[in-house]
């Protein structure tokens, strides 16, 4: 190989999938099928090699502004926000990016802060906050441009099972009932895509295996009494699903003060 | 100009504010350093001070067209010199940064264009460099170096050129910080070369002809050499134009063409997946 050249692999393979208005849409899989790809790309922050993507009507290359203008992006790095500004300021900073600026970004960063219950340590560093208070406004930023879609990429993933649940039941009554988003959820937790997907898509190797609600992908496996969404995968994909280790388990805080070049490769230490 | 263009130039401002507040709030939880950083700076510049008493008049002959005193000519050279530094770092130390806090995908994702995120990103060191170069002068007249007779809108005129043909070079190496995360060669170059080439510790006529040529090719030489004759003898705009001239020429191929190759980098890191690897 040309010492220029990188190594190409296939991380999706003719993947087609169409969600709908209003909908919770869920992918699962295990590490490396793809999922992160796949959100990444209809996000704009990967450019697909052939196909095409459309987020609310927009073509993800030839319309990448009016994409990202209309969708929220929950990520579940929290390393995405500077540890060492406040909530509030994080918000704003962020906000302004979204075309919010002076009253209006206050406003809106006020009303989210109160939504996520933050607002009463909203002006305390990030770096103080525990990882569900994370997450919290991992979901408060996604919500900032009040998108109609949300992509979620396992946003319970780094949360204790307290937490999480009270997470799930916030994305269920405020984002999807209340607010009436899209939701596209990746998901490493078969209970959580239980509760809140409307449909799911078993993802495996870059492919969809198959997309239905949890009721039908259960009802699909006939010769296993009381089938679960586990047995589904293994049938449609011929694996055990193993959930993630961290996932419903808390994650250690980092040890190290945060700031300009820190972050992973501190953590290594 | 149109109510659509005024917005958006409206909202260029209101996010350069948002990035400047951003930069400065985090440099301000490291105060030590930013302050130590500066206090520093007082005894780069003493050095030379010293240096130009050593030398006295040896170098006159080369130094007449700049006033004659070396330290004069020096003390300009390290200052603006600056804004290249910051430059070749600021743009691509600003990618690698947000790449490696992980904040760069989380902006990205959002209706403002890479470009944008990356320039305004880069802003806070232009202001953190403009405060050493004025402090440098500052110290300079206190060690008595003469701007008495100083051209300041013909020093302002070549300073916005400079920092625009800086910058441009900047954009070239954060484009390569994209694409191949180290080893960028943009920045090597203009680091080995505009030091030596550029005149910033000595004048360029030291050199032999041939190596002259060498420097010619440097914005770095027009941006000084206007600088000095701008602060230092106070040239008129007219006897200034030559080396305005030099800088228009260059930012006009710079900016566009970096501008280019930056979105051009921005695409094919997007192809292949590695936007915020480093």
């Amino acid at each position: 190989m040309h010492p220029l050249q990188r190594e190409a692999f296939t991380s999706l393979d003719s993947v087609s999938i169409r969600v709908k208005e209003g909908e919770v849409f869920g992918i699962i899989g295990p590490n490396g099928a793809g999922k992160t790809t796949l959100i990444k790309i209809l996000c704009t922050l990967i450019f697909p090699t052939s196909g095409k993507a459309y987020v609310n009507g927009y073509n993800v290359m030839d319309e990448s502004a009016q994409v990202r203008r209309s969708l929220g992006f929950v990520t579940t790095d929290e390393r995405s926000f500077y540890w060492r500004l406040t909530a509030r300021q994080n918000l704003l900073f962020f906000a302004s990016l979204h075309n919010l600026h002076g009253q209006k970004a206050q406003e809106r960063v006020g009303e989210l802060l109160e939504t996520v219950r933050l607002s009463g340590r909203a002006d305390e560093l990030f770096m103080g906050y525990s990882a569900g208070m994370k997450q919290k406004l991992a979901i408060a930023r996604g919500l900032l441009n009040d998108p109609r879609v949300l992509f979620m990429d396992e946003p319970t993933r780094s949360l204790d099972p307290g937490a999480a649940q009270n997470l799930r039941d916030f994305i269920k009554e405020y984002i999807v009932n209340e607010q009436g988003k899209t939701v596209f959820l990746c998901t490493h937790n078969l209970d959580e895509a239980e509760q809140l997907c409307h449909r799911v898509a078993i993802f495996d190797e870059g492919k969809i295996k198959v997309a239905a609600s949890p009721q039908e992908l259960k009802a699909k496996i006939t010769d296993v009494t009381g089938a679960t969404l586990r047995d589904a995968f293994l049938a449609f994909t011929g694996k055990r699903f193993v959930e993630d280790h961290h996932a419903e388990r808390p994650r250690r805080e980092p040890k190290f003060r945060h700031g300009v070049g820190l972050g992973m490769r501190r953590r290594g230490l | 100009m149109s109510p659509a263009l005024g917005r958006l130039d409206l909202s260029v401002l209101r996010k350069a504010h948002s990035f400047i507040l951003r930069s400065y709030t985090l440099q301000m939880s490291y105060k030590l350093e930013f302050f130590l950083r500066l206090f520093f700076a007082f005894f780069n510049i003493l050095t030379y001070y010293f240096v130009a008493k050593l030398i006295g008049t040896a170098g006159a002959p080369y130094l007449k067209p700049y006033g004659g005193d070396y330290f004069s000519f020096v003390l300009i050279g390290i200052a603006f010199s600056t804004y290249l530094m910051v430059s070749l770092r600021g743009f691509s130390e600003t990618v690698r940064d947000e790449q490696m806090m992980g904040t760069l995908e989380a902006m990205l994702v959002t209706p403002t264009d890479t470009t944008a995120v990356i320039t305004l990103s880069a802003l806070w060191s232009f202001i953190v460099a403009s405060v050493r170069v004025f402090l440098y002068l500052i110290i300079g007249l206190f060690l008595g170096v003469n701007m008495s007779n100083a051209n300041l809108p013909g020093a302002l005129i070549i300073l916005i050129l400079t920092i625009l043909c800086f910058s441009s070079i900047g954009i070239l190496s954060a484009s390569f910080i994209m694409i191949f995360k180290r080893g960028d060669p943009i920045n090597m170059l203009f680091m080995s070369t505009s030091e030596l080439f550029g005149g910033v510790l000595f004048p360029i006529e030291v050199f032999p002809p041939a190596l002259q040529t060498v420097s010619h090719l440097l914005p770095m030489t027009y941006a000084l050499n206007g600088m000095r004759h701008a602060l230092l003898q106070g040239y008129s705009l007219q006897s200034l134009s030559s080396d305005i001239f030099m800088l228009i020429v260059f930012a006009v191929i710079l900016l566009p063409s970096s501008l280019f190759i930056f979105r051009f980098a921005v695409n094919r890191v997007k192809e292949e997946g590695t936007l915020v690897q480093y």
